[in-house]
């Protein structure tokens, strides 16, 4: 028992359009509410736009729009999930909800090729069964990677207007 | 001209003597700067502190009193409440008057504008 | 005369009490300088007379200021510590460990005092300081005189420069140039030591100036003096004056009695700064903001120009201008510079702060300062001012052992502090370091784990770092009053990131601890037009913005897809940057339009409004998500809203491109 809990890695849980998802602490600086975003022009579909956090200028992506779940107002349990990736980008995510931390250990994650398909495979390192519920191990380069384009996405907030 | 090393008190000082007619105001913030004044021009009256970093206020006050051209200024000398000797001093070195800080500034008015309307009769 | 008292419905001066509230401040700071120069002296038998002079003025000054504005407390207590000065000055008793203790006692108390009238808070009790100075100066009589012209103390001129006597006659003439007595003697205080300054009538009834001063200047700077109408000649070591060379003989006047050359201290401080208005600052600023634009205008002019000048006329015409565009860049580095301010202005509290602590924790504490004079933006110096002091405070509440547990650790009993900066390239480095017991990272790490804030993963200074930066984080169960360290450190390191520093530590257990703060030396700060679209506020670089005009509906016209208005004899095309960006546009029946570029390329960018002209500090907006063209960065208006930085001349670019694909589809479709 001691073993799998050392090899478990910790995760924050978080939910979107009531699914629910992780991604690995390691990668979380911190959560916070979420304030005014300032949009901005041009910006891929899913970024709401960018925000000031602890002084740095940060974007801000939509998890519903990305994952291709229809948008939602933020409420009060909307977190803006603020991640750095090993490329030492600081990026925002908004969930819907952020839970607790979770261990969950490296076995029990089974690769989403397997069992998911489709295009949001992409953004999924795999799925993991604690107890009963299913949470979505969340890839987070292909989340923030914009180049590939992203079928299924719900319709841009205020895209540029082709003359 | 209002003689003391407090830009405070020469504030204060110029705020309480605003009334006075036709009033042109210089300040010193030192002794040496004081006797430069005099060197410059004509002064009507002089409000001095005794208290000032370079020269005491009653070696300047002696300083003004042997020159020609200010000998008859009206000075008067602020002082403060516990120093009486040193009021006594001034007054032997020849101040016209003396007020004691704090003061009110209608009462240094009022000694001021005695001391100027004296000094505008003619001389006995 | 009769003596004025004070009537009982008097109104104290309450309009000067921002005067007496930066009075007392530089009389405090300076008292504070003094009282740590003469701790120094406890202990020796040699009592420092110039220095106790100076205190003693100051506090009778603060004595006398407090009395005029009716603050009864500060005035008492600048009275007790006037008196104690005024024994230790003659001698009746001398300074000890507790009087020192009991004149710093006095001077934060009278600080406090005066921050109370200040804030409006409650006056804090004086009265047990007051008795405790009022004994130590062995309950002196109340009324001592202030004794006039003691033949000062002119202490004998320890240096063994020779000596000059320098002789300044006022004039009118002078005083237009700016040339005073002050002036003068702050010159003379510059080159070297004056010994003696007095005022002597000389012939005519005029009045000169004799200075006495011990210098090792050349003879070329003494030379140079008289232009400002100094004269100089040597004085001879044993007092004799040479006899003076041609020049107004000092023949006295038979009309007015001796004036015996008084002995004078030469206290003033010497200014070797001024002090600027930061309101002037700035508008200089602008000013040189705008001598920019206009070259840069110039230039526009002179290249549609260069066709009909002929090659000889054009070479000397582009290499002036090129001279020009020079010295506008080192005049704007120039006053960027002036907003660089040495670092030492963090520093200066430091002594007391540490001084104050130590005592409070009853540990001994050492400060070292280094690197004072490292240059840092104005803009930052305020901002890092509670961090650092912050840091120190933590380096020792929690950083120093006391004194015994030291000692058992084979360390001095004195803790050693050390806050040090120090330039290189583009950025500061500001040090705080301390010799004490170090950081246990292992303790911290499993605190955390205890309380579910990390994974186990980060066990290194960096982590530890990222710890204790997380607010409600504390090593002490208690909250530290001190320190406070579980909401400070949060604190501590957002500040430093707003600013665009870093913030890392190193430690050792057992050894020390060391903060390390970086920050950009200056910040991309440009002056920019804030402007309103829609609901949206855009921030425009104001140098690439060449006019601002405002166009009325009825006078733009439509052309094909484009909307253009008249200007200046021709027509500049606007494009609506409310179209551009797809967000709401107010109906209106003008445009507010900026004006982009010059001649053929000319295009005008129409907001809704223009909001007002501000400095803002431009923050990068580098990731890719959103690197969008036309975005040149980001800033922070002061409500911690993100305004968008434009690139209009990236904003051009693509609208002409793609006018121009437009165009060419039209073509392909014709």
């Amino acid at each position: 028992m001691t073993d799998a809990r050392q090899t478990a890695d910790r995760f924050i849980l978080f939910t979107v359009a009531e699914t629910m998802y992780a991604v690995h602490s390691r990668d979380v600086r911190h959560m916070e509410m979420i304030e005014q975003v300032t949009r901005v022009p041009n910006a891929p579909p899913f970024v709401d736009g960018v925000v000031f956090s602890r002084g740095l200028v940060v974007p801000v992506v939509n998890l519903r729009a990305r994952f291709g779940f229809e948008r939602a107002p933020y409420t009060l349990r909307t977190r803006l999930i603020v991640v750095q990736t090993a490329g030492g980008r600081v990026v925002g995510l908004i969930a819907d909800e952020a839970r607790e931390f979770v261990p969950i250990p490296a076995g029990a994650i089974q690769p989403a090729e397997d069992t998911l398909a489709g295009p949001s495979a992409r953004y999924l390192e795999g799925i993991a069964s604690i107890g009963d519920r299913m949470i979505l191990v969340v890839r987070l380069e292909r989340v923030l990677d914009f180049e590939e384009p992203i079928a299924g996405d719900a319709p841009a907030v205020g895209d540029a207007a082709t003359a | 001209m209002i003689v003391d090393d407090s830009p405070t008190i020469r504030k204060m000082v110029r705020a309480s003597l605003r009334e006075l007619d036709d009033a042109e105001f210089i300040e010193a913030a030192n002794g040496l700067a004081a006797i430069e004044q005099i060197a410059l021009g004509p002064v009507a009256l002089i409000v001095l502190d005794l208290n000032m970093p370079d020269m005491h206020g009653v070696d300047v006050l002696k300083f003004v009193r042997a020159h020609r051209r200010s000998k008859d200024v009206p000075v008067v000398v602020l002082t403060t409440r516990s120093d009486s000797s040193s009021r006594e001093t001034a007054i032997a070195a020849g101040a016209t008057a003396y007020v004691t800080k704090p003061f009110a500034p209608p009462a240094l008015l009022a000694s001021a504008e005695h001391l100027l309307s004296a000094a505008r009769q003619p001389q006995a | 005369m009769p003596p004025s008292e004070l009537p009982p419905d008097h109104e104290p001066f309450v309009e000067f009490l921002d005067d007496y509230f930066a009075e007392c401040d530089e009389h405090l700071m300076g008292a504070r300088r003094l009282l740590l120069a003469l701790e120094r002296s406890v202990g020796r038998t040699d009592v420092n007379t110039p220095v106790l002079d100076e205190l003693f003025r100051r506090f009778h000054s603060l004595k006398g200021i407090s009395g005029m504005v009716e603050l009864r407390p500060a005035e008492e207590l600048s009275h007790t510590m006037e008196e104690y000065l005024r024994a230790l000055r003659r001698r009746d008793t001398t300074i000890s460990v507790e009087g020192i203790n009991a004149l710093f006692d006095g001077t934060h108390l009278l600080e406090q005092v005066v921050g109370a009238r200040r804030s409006g808070g409650p006056t804090p009790a004086i009265g047990p300081v007051v008795h405790a100075i009022a004994a130590l100066a062995g309950g002196s009589p109340g009324s001592t005189p202030v004794l006039p012209a003691e033949p000062a103390a002119i202490a004998p001129s320890a240096s063994s420069a020779p000596q000059w006597r320098f002789v300044f006659t006022p004039s009118r003439e002078l005083v237009e140039r700016g040339v005073r007595v002050d002036t003068i003697r702050a010159r003379l205080m510059a080159i070297g030591e004056i010994l003696t300054a007095a005022p002597r009538v000389i012939d005519g009834g005029l009045i000169a100036f004799d200075f006495i001063v011990a210098t090792t200047a050349d003879p070329e700077t003494i030379a140079a003096l008289r232009e400002d109408g100094v004269l100089a000649e040597p004085v001879s070591r044993d007092g004799a004056v040479a006899p003076s060379p041609a020049g107004p003989a000092p023949a006295v006047d038979p009309d007015s009695r001796i004036a015996e050359a008084v002995p004078v201290h030469s206290g003033v401080a010497p200014t070797h700064f001024v002090r600027v208005d930061l309101t002037r600052l700035d508008e200089l600023m602008r000013n040189v903001g705008d001598l920019v634009i206009s070259r840069a205008r110039l230039g526009e002019s002179l290249a549609r120009a260069e066709a009909h000048v002929p090659s000889s006329d054009w070479r000397s015409i582009q290499e002036n201008a090129m001279i020009i565009d020079r010295q506008v860049r080192t005049l704007r580095e120039g006053i960027m510079r002036v907003r660089l301010v040495p670092v030492g202005e963090i520093f200066r509290r430091m002594p007391f702060v540490v001084r104050d602590l130590a005592r409070e924790t009853g540990k001994r504490v050492r400060l070292e300062l280094q690197g004072q004079s490292t240059e840092i933006d104005k803009f930052l110096i305020e901002r890092m001012m509670d961090p650092v002091l912050h840091l120190v405070r933590n380096a020792l509440s929690h950083g120093i052992e006391p004194a015994e547990e030291r000692l058992a650790a084979g360390k001095p009993a004195e803790g050693t502090i050390t806050l040090s900066a120090s330039a290189a390239g583009e950025t500061v480095t500001l040090d705080v370091a301390d010799d004490g017991r170090g950081i246990d990272v292992a303790a911290v790490t499993a605190r955390a784990a205890r309380a579910g804030l990390r994974s186990v993963a980060a066990d290194d200074e960096a982590g530890v770092l990222a710890l204790l930066c997380t607010p409600g984080f504390s090593t002490r169960d208690e909250s530290d009053r001190a320190s406070g360290r579980g909401v400070g450190m949060a604190v501590v390191q957002s500040a430093i990131e707003e600013l665009g520093g870093t913030l890392r530590l190193e430690t050792t257990l057992g050894r020390g601890t060391r903060f390390i703060v970086e920050l950009p030396v200056t910040l991309a700060i440009t002056d920019a037009l804030i402007t309103r679209v829609g609901a949206e506020t855009f921030a425009v670089p104001q140098g690439a913005v060449r006019e601002v005009i405002e166009v009325p509906l009825a006078a733009m016209r439509a052309l094909e897809q484009n909307e253009i208005a008249p200007y200046r004899g021709g027509a500049l095309p606007i494009v609506r940057l409310s179209r551009l960006f797809g967000l709401d546009q107010t109906a209106r029946d003008r445009l507010h339009v900026l004006v982009i570029g010059a001649g053929v390329g000319a295009l005008g960018l129409a907001v809704d409004r223009i909001a007002g002209q501000r400095e803002i500090v431009v923050r990068a907006t580098t990731d890719p998500l959103v690197k969008v063209d036309g975005i040149a960065g980001a800033t922070d208006l002061g409500d911690g809203r993100v305004v968008l930085i434009l690139d209009p001349a990236a904003l051009a670019r693509r609208i002409r491109t793609r006018s121009h694909a437009a165009g060419r589809l039209a073509e392909g479709a014709a």
